[in-house]
């Protein structure tokens, strides 16, 4: 069952670039209110109030407070709505990985698990699966970097 | 107030545009890579591999597709395999439990890649814990190979 047997011709090209386009179209259409929002609280209290909330639970992966913002955009919404509230906010590269490979593993969880279950698998193990790959690379990631 | 708005348009243009200099030029080469067949032969490298985890080597198509295009699009790909080749369940399930652990890596890689995050790095981790995943799934699964319908029931079709 293969997918197609054509070769490289302008229509590749053209999807290629519309693809492209349509992922960065997305992320904006995500990412840019998620960067407002999230500037917008960083000017108020509100932040801090998360991060001092979260702190102790972030700072087993070695992440500040306001970082559980990220992982909860992460994985209620989808990475691109993760993807602006970590631009927003002034992180470290190595507090980027540690996000970036948390959220590889367990991210979007409506839509993904939705489709899991179509396959047949359980919400329950799949979510349970997912999570713990994030927090035992988070942890991996937190130590050896 | 004026400050913070000025700060998140600036910022969130740059960072838009910072991602979609990684983002379009990958997914074009994948679109390249597809039109050349090679996501085919990709799949035919892979039917080795599929069988450490215990599978048939038909499924290494709908994993590859998977790992590389995505979880929505391989869902179908994933259904259409399953009837065509007569997958067990079991493979059905180990497709998905990698796949749900590692998917669009390409796409995602690169986004992160685009923060300054190295991609050699998420993209090896987050391969290497799918595929460490799958086999000991592939290990606790063996019960439900004995004695089960192949046939997906019309509930689970999409």
């Amino acid at each position: 069952m293969a997918l197609q047997t054509g070769s490289i011709t302008l229509d590749t090209l053209k999807r290629g670039l519309k693809s492209g386009i349509d992922v960065t179209l997305q992320l904006a259409k995500v990412m840019i209110p998620i960067y407002f929002i999230v500037t917008l609280l960083k000017h108020t209290p509100v932040l801090g109030t998360i991060a001092r909330l979260f702190a102790p639970f972030m700072r087993f992966f070695g992440l500040p407070g306001e970082a559980a913002l990220v992982l909860v955009l992460g994985n209620l919404v989808n990475l691109y709505a993760a993807i602006g509230a970590i631009v927003s906010l002034s992180l470290s590269l190595k507090e980027i990985a540690i996000l970036a490979i948390m959220l590889s593993f367990c991210h979007s969880l409506p839509v993904e698990t939705a489709l899991a279950k179509k396959i047949g698998l359980s919400a329950i193990s799949v979510i349970a699966v997912r999570m713990a790959l994030a927090v035992l690379s988070g942890l991996a990631f937190s130590i050896l970097l | 107030m004026i400050e913070a708005l000025k700060e998140a348009t600036v910022g969130s243009i740059q960072s838009i545009k910072q991602i979609s200099i990684i983002v379009i030029p990958i997914m074009l080469a994948m679109e390249i890579l597809k039109d050349m067949g090679l996501l085919d032969r990709i799949a035919n490298w892979f039917s080795p591999v599929v069988r450490i985890f215990g599978m048939k080597k038909e499924s290494a198509f709908p994993l590859v597709i998977g790992i590389i295009i995505g979880l929505s699009y391989g869902a179908g790909i994933i259904f259409k395999a399953a009837k065509e080749n007569k997958l067990s369940k079991k493979d059905l399930y180990l497709i998905t439990y990698f796949l749900v652990a590692a998917h669009a890596v390409f796409e995602d890689t690169a986004i992160f890649a685009a923060l300054g995050v190295s991609a050699v790095l998420l993209l090896s981790t987050r391969l290497t814990v799918a595929a460490l995943f799958t086999f000991l799934a592939s290990k606790f699964l063996k019960d439900l190979e004995r004695g089960e319908n192949n046939e997906l029931t019309t509930k689970e079709r999409i």
